[in-house]
């Protein structure tokens, strides 16, 4: 013990300053590059759950309104109530960022339920009272409102997702994430097909 | 022991590494959103300047009075973008609306692609909310362009917008005291700046004063006091005070850093 001590104690100064040094040195250098962008991952990631949450949450609203003008395109409207029961219902697992099928199946729900969607708006063209209902209008250009901040929300998460990504591959993130967060995979991301960029146009004139 | 050391030789060693793999990696912005320097942005130039002045009057009156940052920008063109792509980059580029409170609103004309948009930050969300924003457009703005009136149609607009904003006056009220600015930021960092800057040189005139006072004359003119020396006479004052900070105050304007999300409403004529 006092050996150890006495063997030490004229580099303790030293070393500290040196533990101290390469301390900075490591922030400097990014050590905590891989939690910081996970983090705003998962941030981006939830405010893309928060806004196809919004847009369930005024379907029903809106089947309502159709319905009373355009009770006979049943198949339509059906359509519409199973696609949300789905995205809506489907428990979505916690490791669905890194998880390619869970997160394909919750991209696949989604585009369902867009896709139902913009058939269910596509028909509501042919009933002129509908498209003047006050109620009908204002539905509308709260779905638009929210098609928008989905593309917006997605666009915001697959940058922090190819900021993450790109950490977790090149090179000093790469150590890092080799020693001290092994656990770090890279995230998934949305596939932005020529389809689905179309999605948020739900122009109606 | 062994370990520190090992990390310290691996941390100087990264050190290195990382400032030879540092490439700055630019953004890649596809088009060009032009700079913001004033209220209107009329890059399109539909506005004539009577209108212009009158428009950015009543801006900046609103935002003495509420802190809401409205701004109104016309292009030619969204190019390959869309529309509410473009307003989104541009709102954000810009930085509209106060940072704590996100309360930003764009008025974005695209005129060749008769197209508009009106972007509202986070934070004017639940009072500008979509629905009005579209009404707003469809009822106020989109008639008047049909006319070809695109003055009118913008002032419209504006006039329509503020009047929303307007609507909840407690609220309004609320919001413009939260961000009452009594000492501008960038004005706390020269004045943090000037009183070290005085109080450096403050201390010491005070200290040479004190050292003719209290010191030790040790030579004509010259005295020591607490282990200093003061020299005095001889060629002072090589300070010419040449002041070369530049205020940024007055005039400009520029975004306070809110952010938008995609709330607000777009239309076309």
């Amino acid at each position: 013990m006092t050996a150890a001590l006495s063997l030490f104690r004229p580099f303790r100064p030293g070393v500290v300053i040196a533990f101290l040094l390469s301390l900075l040195a490591l922030s400097g250098c990014g050590i905590n590059a891989i939690p910081t962008y996970e983090e705003q991952a998962k941030a981006a990631w939830s405010q893309v759950l928060n806004q196809y949450q919004r847009r369930a949450d005024l379907i029903p609203n809106l089947i309502e309104t159709v319905k009373g003008y355009a009770a006979q395109e049943k198949d339509v409207l059906t359509s519409v109530v199973d696609a949300r029961a789905k995205a809506t219902s489907v428990q979505i697992p916690s490791d669905v960022l890194t998880n390619p099928q869970a997160f394909e199946t919750f991209q696949q729900n989604q585009s369902a339920l867009t896709s139902a969607l913009t058939r269910l708006l596509a028909v509501s063209e042919a009933y002129p009272d509908l498209k003047s209902n006050q109620n009908f209008l204002a539905l509308q250009s709260q779905l638009e409102g929210t098609e928008n901040r989905i593309a917006v929300a997605r666009r915001d998460y697959i940058e922090a997702v190819r900021k993450y990504n790109t950490e977790l591959k090149t090179i000093p993130g790469r150590w890092w994430a080799s020693w001290f967060y092994p656990e770090a995979r890279p995230m998934q991301t949305f596939t932005i097909d020529a389809q689905s960029r179309e999605v948020p146009k739900v122009n109606f004139d | 022991m062994v370990w520190i050391i090992r990390m310290k030789g691996g941390a100087l060693c990264l050190l290195v590494l990382c400032v030879l793999a540092f490439t700055p990696n630019s953004g890649a912005q596809a088009q060009d959103i032009p700079q913001l320097t004033g209220r209107v942005m009329d890059t399109a130039g539909i506005l004539p300047d009577d209108a212009k002045a009158r428009l950015i009057a009543q801006l900046a009156a609103f935002e003495d009075k509420s802190s809401d940052q409205l701004v109104v920008a016309t292009i030619p063109t969204t190019g390959d973008w869309t529309i509410e792509h473009y307003a989104n980059l541009m709102f954000r580029r810009w930085g509209l609306g106060q940072a704590e409170e996100n309360n930003g609103v764009l008025l974005l004309v695209a005129v060749n692609d008769r197209k508009l948009r009106i972007e509202v930050g986070y934070g004017l969300e639940g009072i500008l909310t979509d629905v009005l924003s579209k009404l707003i457009i469809d009822e106020a703005i989109v008639p008047e362009f049909r006319a070809g009136d695109f003055p009118g149609g913008i002032q419209a607009g504006v006039d329509n917008i503020i009047a929303v904003l307007e609507g909840d006056a407690a609220e309004l009220e609320a919001r413009a005291k939260r961000n009452e600015r009594w000492i501008d930021p960038d004005d706390l960092a020269a004045i943090g700046f000037f009183s070290l800057f005085g109080l450096f040189f403050g201390s010491m005139i005070i200290f040479s004063i004190l050292a003719r006072i209290f010191g030790k004359k040790i030579a004509p003119g010259r005295y020591k006091w607490l282990g200093m020396q003061v020299t005095y006479g001889g060629s002072s004052s090589s300070s010419g005070r040449s002041s070369g900070w530049s205020g940024s105050s007055s005039g400009g304007f520029s975004g306070g850093g809110g952010s938008s999300g995609g709330g607000g409403a777009s239309g076309s004529w």
